[in-house]
């Protein structure tokens, strides 16, 4: 009998260790996985200078939320810098950028649901093709796109406030987060 | 145990004693000459098949044989499958493959008269062919606004892969009744080489078990039953 003692103690020990260390997987928030594209807002009189955009409101097209990630930082802010997330379920990915943004509230400051937001609307269309790369085991896979191209169209015809568009690259990619993807004067 | 010990300790004595008596010395001799019995000891683990119906995640078994070559010296070897699926909130892996081992195992237990016991250290080489099933996985973004990110649910075969390493064993076998063997041993694993597929990595070998990121040390048990076919016996 006394054998079958000597042989549950390691056996409980062990079996209790393998469960325990089964759950260790948590994907650490200092690993490059889905890069978002990153463009610096120049002065389009002296394009080597930065230039901020004053009370610039982000909001991704079919997406009801305002664009308040990284920071909550696109929403009435000045910047010189865009750090946008791209759809990883689709090949485009559409911005409207707000120039200049005011609460407009149709003379009911009391009621917010009829508020409207005014200023200079401009929509940036980016195209991507997608591809998986495979990180670890515990962050999975991560996309990564690549020949990406920025389209800027004029919203409401009130013109485009950003007026050209210029990658660092040909074949522009966006496969990390550590340089500028895109250039934008305004 | 100690009762049996005890009365053959007893006996010992008694046949001694008598022995002190008789002018004939040769008896004495006989006696004291301890046969050690040979031959080849196959087992099942069953510490694998508790965990195939407790673990749904989980399939495989192993035969384990070992054969006596001198008092202390064992050769030993083990053949074995496994599937292991790998699930976590991105991805979803299923890893299927069998494995071989072979190696030595010297045993440290001195043991008393005829029992045969063990507890011994043992190296291995051991080699695996496997293949992962990426069932389905998630994209991961740490940027939650278009959520919820791609979900892949095509299932990709990576198959032909192969694994070696080498092995530090550690265990015991106990015998519990005459020729039957309980026993475990935990596995300390250094990993040689494998075949890193392509746009991913092997989560998991059989018979190597789960691999780390950071090293190639991987870690196992086993918890089997055994029984001893003899061969024949070898006086020590």
């Amino acid at each position: 009998m006394k054998y079958f003692k000597v042989l549950i103690i390691p056996i409980l020990l062990i079996a209790a260790l393998s469960i325990s260390c089964e759950r260790d997987d948590i994907c650490p928030n200092a690993t490059a996985t889905t890069p978002r594209l990153i463009i610096d807002l120049l002065d389009a009189s002296n394009p080597d200078v930065a230039k901020n955009v004053f009370d610039l409101i982000v909001v991704g097209v079919e997406n009801d939320m305002l664009l308040e990630d990284p920071v909550p930082e696109y929403v009435f802010t000045d910047t010189d810098n865009l750090v946008l997330p791209l759809k990883t379920t689709d090949n485009t990915t559409e911005y409207i950028l707000i120039k200049e943004a005011t609460t407009n509230d149709n003379g009911t400051p009391d009621d917010t649901t009829d508020d409207t937001t005014d200023g200079n609307y401009d929509r940036i269309i980016i195209n991507y093709s997608r591809e998986q790369v495979f990180v670890s085991r515990a962050c999975g896979f991560k996309t990564i796109f690549k020949n990406v191209t920025l389209t800027i169209e004029d919203v409401n015809n009130d013109g485009r406030w950003m007026l050209s568009r210029e990658p660092l690259t040909d074949n522009q990619s966006v496969e990390d987060e550590t340089t500028t993807h895109f250039n934008v004067s305004h | 145990m100690y009762r049996i010990s005890s009365i053959a300790c007893m006996l010992f004595f008694c046949v001694f004693v008598h022995a002190q008596n008789d002018s004939i010395v040769s008896t004495v001799n006989d006696s004291t000459k301890i046969k050690l019995k040979y031959g080849l000891r196959i087992g099942g683990d069953i510490g694998k098949l508790i965990r195939t119906s407790v673990d749904n995640d989980y399939t495989g078994f192993e035969i384990m044989a070992d054969y006596r070559l001198k008092e202390k010296m064992y050769i030993a070897g083990e053949i074995g499958f496994e599937e292991k699926n790998t699930i976590n909130d991105y991805l979803n892996i299923t890893t299927k493959g069998s494995y071989i081992k072979g190696g030595v195992d010297f045993n440290m237990y001195e043991n008393w008269l005829n029992m045969d016991n063990m507890i011994y250290a043992g190296f291995r080489v051991g080699a695996s062919t496997f293949s992962h099933d990426l069932n389905s996985f998630q994209v991961y973004s740490i940027d939650q606004y278009w959520a919820p990110q791609l979900t892949s649910t095509t299932k990709q075969e990576l198959t032909g892969l192969t694994a070696f390493w080498g092995e530090i064993i550690l265990g015991m076998k106990a015998e519990i009744l005459n020729n039957l063997y309980l026993g475990l041993n935990v596995q300390l694993k250094i990993s040689a080489s494998q075949t890193i597929p392509n746009n991913f990595d092997n989560v998991y070998i059989p018979g190597f078990g789960k691999t780390y990121d950071s090293s190639g040390i991987g870690a196992g048990y086993s918890y089997f039953l055994a029984y001893r076919v003899p061969l024949y016996k070898k006086v020590k």
